[in-house]
């Protein structure tokens, strides 16, 4: 090795140009609510390389709206990379030069695993409201055939996630408990309160009040947009706070103003705008709907109020990281899970970061995470 | 690496303790700092820990040495146990930094079956001389830093602190007196000649 590449080695690098995958199951499978389908289709992404023996993978699961491109760029025209590009990568938290990091889109979603938009092999048609309930455990039910049977893996490194990825790395500690080493939930609950639920419900019923949603049945690109775009306004919101918004747009107006009253006169009612149209464009509604459902009825407290009977199972060391400034998924909740887990004589560290950006805070460049995430997956 | 006078002092407090805790045993240790007691104990004598730390940068270094931690207050983090949960909970060098140092050694007897306590003896005779020369708190190598950056700190002597466990219920079992360099015991007049005192104690 020369001089100038020892020098540049221990850079943050990218992973450059990535390519999806699909994964097609054919199989029956079952969901929780009881329901089957003759098989599905999971679209994922790899970076990195899975090493001979097979056992330096790790999985990232992602939030409501994200999905399977967490790093790199699809095309050279891209414009952002994928949404966790801060995190993976080369000499990153998550080095891609030791790991082999698979993500995949949820079952239910709509960036090419299967979801009500899909097509029902027996009809011909879009599933729409005929796909069957997902859940949380559908999600990881249907990542491990994808691993265990795509992959070729027996053994994960490590699940990762946030928010809605969080309780998904939750349940596959639960549901295979000797297959994964290592857990890390960021902002994430063992389920959500009544305030969670509620904004949920606000965001469906825009949707499903929305004329264009027509019982679920739509065509593509011609759904609920108002609907979807007014629940993904609001969404937003629960994903910041308060200082965080005020920071960023405070009481800033937007210097072209068309003079109309109601036209978007502050920066914050232009950027919500934004976010709701861009949104509308990569975000079926059904889609929404099926993933939010899924969030409510997520509980491992289930009906004695404790996790510790979903919690006896779990194996793997886990790290939860809350933060300050989280009010949809707050510290208390993420506390409570590690609370839990060392009742129960579980490995579960906890750490909580200080940091202004709301619930989002995990998505964000943040150095004292990845030193978490880097020494947690190191040991 | 050499280490500083400092580490090794504190190396014979652990060395002390960790040879009281019997091997698998479950320990909380209150104020952990960066972990070094619990991976100390974990490479020995293979105990699962958990320590305890309201210091974000302090759990990172947990996390990188391997060692389970938790961030937050510890007072009310042993709320979250069932009494006898741990075998041992260690309170080394924690008291004197805690506003209510009584409740926490209530709580740590009554999720740990054991409690491990050491404490720097504010009455040794060297302190006690530097008051009356100076007629303020020692600036030394235990106590850093001036009063303005100090952190909360209740002073705590030999005396002071088995006058507490009679009144309390709270039962010796061992007691460890060590002279100034924190190695070498000591016998006669220990709120005197003593630096540092190491206890184990239980609920009588």
């Amino acid at each position: 090795m020369n001089d100038a590449q020892s020098m540049t080695s221990d850079l943050p690098g990218d992973v450059g140009l990535v390519e999806h995958h699909d994964f097609k199951y054919n199989q029956e499978f079952t969901f929780e609510c009881g329901k089957t389908l003759p098989g599905f289709t999971i679209r994922y992404e790899t970076y990195g390389r899975l090493n001979r023996n097979k056992d330096n993978a790790i999985i990232v699961c992602h939030a409501l709206s994200g999905d399977h491109h967490c790093a790199g760029v699809n095309s050279l025209k891209d414009r952002k990379p994928g949404w966790w590009d801060n995190l993976i990568g080369p000499n990153k938290a998550i080095d891609t030069d030791k790991y082999f990091v698979i993500c995949s889109n949820v079952l239910g979603g709509c960036q090419g695993s299967s979801g009500p938009s899909s097509t029902n092999p027996e009809t011909g048609k879009p599933y729409f409201l005929d796909f069957p309930a997902v859940s949380i455990k559908d999600m990881v039910r249907s990542q491990y055939l994808l691993i265990t049977e795509e992959l070729g893996i027996k053994k994960l490194l490590a699940a990762i996630g946030g928010s809605m990825g969080g309780m998904q790395v939750l349940q596959w500690g639960i549901e295979y408990p000797c297959f994964v080493k290592r857990i890390i939930g960021l902002a994430t609950t063992g389920r959500q309160n009544a305030q969670a639920i509620a904004f949920n419900e606000v965001g469906r019923w825009a949707i499903m009040q929305d004329p264009d949603w027509n019982n679920g049945q739509y065509e593509r690109g011609k759904g609920p947009n108002v609907g979807l775009a007014i629940a993904r306004m609001m969404a937003h919101i629960t994903y910041l706070s308060d200082k965080g918004m005020e920071d960023k747009f405070g009481r800033q107006k937007k210097k072209q103003q068309d003079g109309n009253i109601f036209d978007a006169e502050f920066e914050v009612e232009s950027y919500l705008r934004y976010q709701g149209q861009s949104f509308i464009s990569r975000f079926d509604a059904n889609s929404y709907l099926y993933i939010t459902k899924a969030l409510d009825h997520f509980d491992l407290y289930g009906n004695d109020a404790t996790m510790e009977s979903a919690f006896n199972t779990i194996e793997s060391r886990v790290l939860m990281v809350g933060f300050t400034s989280d009010w949809l998924y707050p510290p208390e909740q993420n506390r409570d899970i590690v609370h839990t887990l060392l009742r129960c004589g579980k490995d579960a560290t906890y750490a909580q970061l200080n940091m202004d950006l709301g619930h989002d805070s995990f998505l964000v460049h943040a150095p004292a995470l990845y030193e978490l995430v880097e020494n947690f997956l190191a040991n | 690496m050499v280490k500083s006078r400092t580490q090794r002092k504190r190396q014979t407090d652990l060395e002390i303790i960790s040879e009281w805790i019997e091997p698998s045993s479950r320990v909380l240790d209150l104020g952990c700092g960066h972990g070094v007691f619990l991976e100390h104990l974990k490479n020995r004598r293979d105990i699962q820990g958990v320590g305890v730390d309201i210091d974000v940068s302090k759990i990172a270094s947990c996390v990188k040495r391997g060692v389970t931690a938790y961030q937050g207050d510890a007072i009310t983090f042993m709320d979250v146990f069932e009494k006898g949960h741990f075998d041992w909970v260690v309170c080394s060098r924690t008291l004197q930094e805690i506003s209510k140092p009584g409740e926490m050694l209530e709580k740590a007897l009554e999720v740990g079956r054991n409690v491990a306590v050491g404490f720097t003896n504010y009455a040794f005779w060297k302190n006690r001389i530097y008051w009356l020369q100076n007629g303020k708190r020692p600036k030394n190598q235990v106590f850093t830093k001036d009063w303005g950056e100090s952190r909360a700190d209740v002073p705590i002597s030999i005396n002071v602190f088995e006058t507490h466990c009679a009144q309390n219920n709270i039962k010796i079992n061992q007691k460890i007196y060590l002279g100034s360099d924190w190695k070498t015991p000591v016998h006669r007049f220990p709120n005197l000649l003593s630096g540092y005192a190491i206890y184990s104690i239980c609920k009588k």
